[in-house]
């Protein structure tokens, strides 16, 4: 059991639209180097604790901490810098650039993007870009994008775009990946893939992945814990196994998904 | 020259700006097109009255409502011939601002090769004035400002008891709902920019009776019924409207005796800082 | 040969001018309606400088350049938090705010509306000296453009334009990104206005007008969004067609009316049929 003052951890947060109150103490944790999958019913709220943690929102009482220190106050352009990056449910690609550059413009640190080395001869710009289209090029293969590499990202199909914007937030470097439905709208001969992306980002590279997610299988292939948010709370949590066959879990949530 | 005679010149100007300004915030209001090419319909009213009534010596009414036709069709015109295509055919409402550009400069440019840059007046006499106290009017001045408070009067009914004008105040509210719930929204078109170039037009036929029109005329009085539109927002169109133009009208008044050089200036110093701080107006 | 000299001269500067406007309209999505007014600082600036303190032409234009870097950021900052449309009616208004400006607190030598006088270097005196000059400038101002959007922060700058709540979300700031290229932008339109005025050795507040910024947007409109090709095409062709139309028997009271109304067609033309101009690479959704 990973101490909290690891990773991410989301301590007593609630949130209200309006009148509406979303959830009201929601506490997890989402330590490194393990997926963890958060499920539960349109509308519980599982995107607004993406955008709370990124800063889109602000909560209405409780804390977000990474790695001890609190996140309050975070600026959306400062997430990534801190470690955290997010992909969105409706991709939200950059339409008119190409696939290889979609990838390429997430990649941090760029010398070329700075002026001041763009004009300075010896800076290392051009042998740095060389490295990055090549990694942006493996990026895009791992996905069986590399032949649309060089197509406005808007051309690609739904499922590719989706495609393209976990790819985005690979890039990014991020330690702390929050996934909103990245296999929904993928093609079924792809979902492996992702999933093998998912774990490959957890065990070998030691990321922690939050993932938000409807399809079941997915969880079960990758998630290391699971917690399911629904009715304004936090209903079940624990190993993939425990969660998904937990009594009122399947009354409440799976239920209906089974019998639909 | 006392603070009240420059008050009541200030009002003068307001009549002017408020007969522009209504028509521009009809057409942003209900179809969020930024009509620049209004101020060439103004111009048009005005210099199809004076070639009529001083150059071809028809009547005064006559040359007038003539006139107000004129500028009432080219208004149509402009939105059958430029606007929609432009919409058709993907442009969004920024393309249609830079097409409202570009025709904006033909009609300048016509007008410009037309008269060589001589200010045209209309008017062959002198205007009768009134001396009230410490201030002088020009019985124009009054019948402008009356026909200003009829004309709004009556686009209130308009608003307010015909069913296009109700259909307007949809468009107003909401433009997209207002084509779902089966409003006519083409036929509506059509009549907010007839109406709003005809007051237009009305304009022009009185600034061209009153101290001349040139090709300039018309950007610089459609950009000050911009700053009155802004500053009066667009929730209480009307209301908004009138008390935007009464302030410009009295701002540029005073600007222009006391600061003559830099009127432009001040108002556009102005939209830019209505624009920042409060882009809804005073009531929106 | 003089008068094609010169109007070489006027291509090369309205060529840079149409960079720095693609620059921002073409590749950062920025509605800059108000160029005009650095355009009206670089001249005064180098100008200025030049018939009052004897600061040689050339030292000049660097400091046009700086000033009108300087300007347009300043002007640019308050501008940031306003949405597109809004944006671009804001930057519209600086024309006229300038103007006044020029018009009212501009230096201006005694018994005339502006400048003259300006003593220029052997390279900037003679008609064929200057185009070669004014020539080399333009290369390397398109070197610099073409440098500049190929490169990473030019990626950057497309992904600004197309998704700015994007580029935040993968860690960089879009705002920065505008404020560098429009400051860019300004630097070169201040060197042209510099340019300009060694070109026609006499400058007015007249010169920058709405007018002025109306003509940046044809030239870029015809040429091409986000096109380096498009913003050399667009200014070449008009001003080659235009300066055909003395040819063709026009009145020369008519020709200022007669190139203005074919702009407005122009803008009117672009705007229903061809949005992206003639090699541009970016089509105007908006």
């Amino acid at each position: 059991m990973t101490s909290t003052s690891n990773g991410l951890y989301l301590d007593g947060l609630a949130m209200r639209f309006g009148g509406v109150q979303v959830f009201d103490n929601v506490t997890m944790h989402i330590p490194p180097a393990q997926v963890t999958a958060c499920i539960g019913p349109n509308g519980a709220g599982k995107t607004t604790l993406i955008n709370i943690v990124c800063g889109v929102f602000k909560a209405h009482s409780g804390r977000v901490n990474l790695d001890g220190e609190s996140l309050a106050g975070i600026r959306s352009h400062q997430t990534v810098r801190r470690g955290i990056a997010r992909t969105f449910q409706d991709v939200r690609i950059f339409p008119y650039l190409s696939a290889l550059e979609n990838v390429l413009v997430a990649m941090p640190n760029q010398r070329g993007e700075k002026l001041r080395h763009l004009f300075r001869p010896g800076s290392g710009v051009s042998a740095e870009a060389r490295r990055h289209r090549d990694e942006a090029g493996a990026l895009l293969d791992t996905m069986a994008l590399g032949g649309a590499a060089d197509r406005p990202a808007c051309e690609l199909p739904f499922g590719q775009q989706k495609l393209l914007s976990l790819l985005r937030v690979v890039a990014t470097g991020a330690r702390i990946l929050l996934l909103d439905e990245p296999a929904s709208g993928v093609e079924t001969e792809m979902i492996a893939r992702v999933t093998a992306l998912i774990s490959r980002l957890a065990r070998m590279e030691g990321r922690a992945a939050l993932l938000v997610e409807h399809n079941v299988e997915v969880v079960r292939e990758v998630a290391d814990q699971v917690v399911v948010l629904q009715g304004g709370g936090i209903l079940a949590s624990g190993s993939c196994e425990q969660v998904l066959r937990d009594e009122r879990v399947i009354t409440e949530y799976l239920g209906r998904i089974y019998d639909a | 020259m006392n603070t009240l005679q420059v008050l009541a010149i200030g009002l003068g100007l307001a009549g002017y700006y408020a007969l522009v300004a209504v028509g521009f915030a009809l057409i942003f209001a209900t179809l969020r097109i930024f009509h620049i090419a209004h101020g060439t319909v103004f111009i048009t009213g005005g210099y199809a009255f004076f070639l009529l009534h001083r150059v071809q010596g028809f009547g005064l009414i006559l040359s007038g409502l003539l006139a107000i036709a004129a500028a009432a069709l080219l208004g149509l015109a402009i939105d059958k011939a430029v606007y929609l295509p432009v919409l058709r055919r993907g442009g969004g409402l920024f393309s249609v601002f830079i097409a409202s550009l570009g025709v904006s400069l033909i009609v300048e440019a016509g007008f410009l090769a037309y008269t060589k840059g001589v200010v045209s007046v209309a008017r062959t006499d002198m205007l009768d004035i009134l001396n009230a106290g410490p201030v002088a009017v020009r019985t124009l001045d009054l019948a402008v400002l009356a026909i200003v408070a009829v004309l709004y009067g009556l686009l209130y009914l308009w608003l307010h008891r015909t069913k296009v004008g109700l259909e307007v105040r949809g468009l107003t509210d909401n433009g997209s709902l207002a084509a779902v719930v089966g409003v006519n929204v083409d036929r509506t078109r059509t009549h907010i920019f007839l109406l709003a170039s005809a007051l237009a037009g009305i304009a022009g036929v009185l600034t061209a009776y009153d101290m001349g029109i040139n090709p300039d005329s018309g950007s610089r009085t459609l950009f000050v019924a911009v700053v009155a539109v802004i500053l009066g927002g667009l929730r209480n169109l009307l209301l908004g409207t009138l008390i935007g133009s009464v302030a410009l009208g009295i701002l540029t008044a005073y600007a222009g005796f006391f600061f003559p050089e830099w009127v432009t200036f001040g108002v556009f110093v102005t939209m830019i800082l209505l624009i920042l701080v409060r882009p809804q107006g005073l009531f929106g | 040969m003089e008068h094609l000299l010169y109007i070489g001269s006027l291509m090369c500067v309205w060529i840079i001018v149409s960079l720095a406007v693609n620059l921002v309209i073409g590749y950062a999505g920025m509605m800059a309606m108000g160029h005009a007014a650095y355009l009206g600082v670089g001249a005064y600036t180098a100008a200025s400088l030049n018939i009052f303190l004897g600061v040689d032409y050339f030292s000049a234009m660097v400091i046009a350049a700086l000033s009108g870097a300087v300007v347009a950021v300043l002007t640019l900052l308050p501008l940031l938090r306003l949405s597109g449309f809004y944006f671009a009616l804001a930057t519209l208004g600086l024309n006229f705010v300038f103007f006044d400006l020029f018009h009212n607190l501009a230096p201006r030598v005694e018994g005339s509306e502006g400048l003259h006088g300006l003593k220029l270097p052997a390279l900037l005196t003679t008609a064929d000296t200057r185009f070669m000059t004014t020539l080399v400038i333009t290369a390397a101002c398109i070197l610099v453009a073409t440098h500049l959007v190929g490169s990473p922060f030019g990626r950057l700058l497309r992904a600004t334009r197309d998704r700015p709540e994007a580029v935040s979300a993968v860690g960089k700031n879009p705002t920065t990104c505008q404020v560098v290229v429009w400051g860019v932008s300004g630097a070169l339109t201040g060197l042209a206005g510099a340019l300009y005025a060694a070109t026609l050795f006499y400058i007015d507040p007249t010169l920058f007008t709405l007018n002025a910024s109306i003509l940046m947007l044809v030239f870029v409109g015809v040429g091409g969004l986000a096109s380096i090709a498009g913003s050399i095409l667009g200014p070449v062709l008009l001003i080659a067609f235009t300066e055909s139309l003395r040819f063709i028997g026009l009145p020369s009271q008519l020709l200022g009316p007669v190139q203005q109304g074919l702009y407005g067609a122009l803008l009117i033309g672009l705007m229903i049929f061809r949005r992206q101009g003639l090699v541009g690479k970016h089509d105007f959704h908006e």
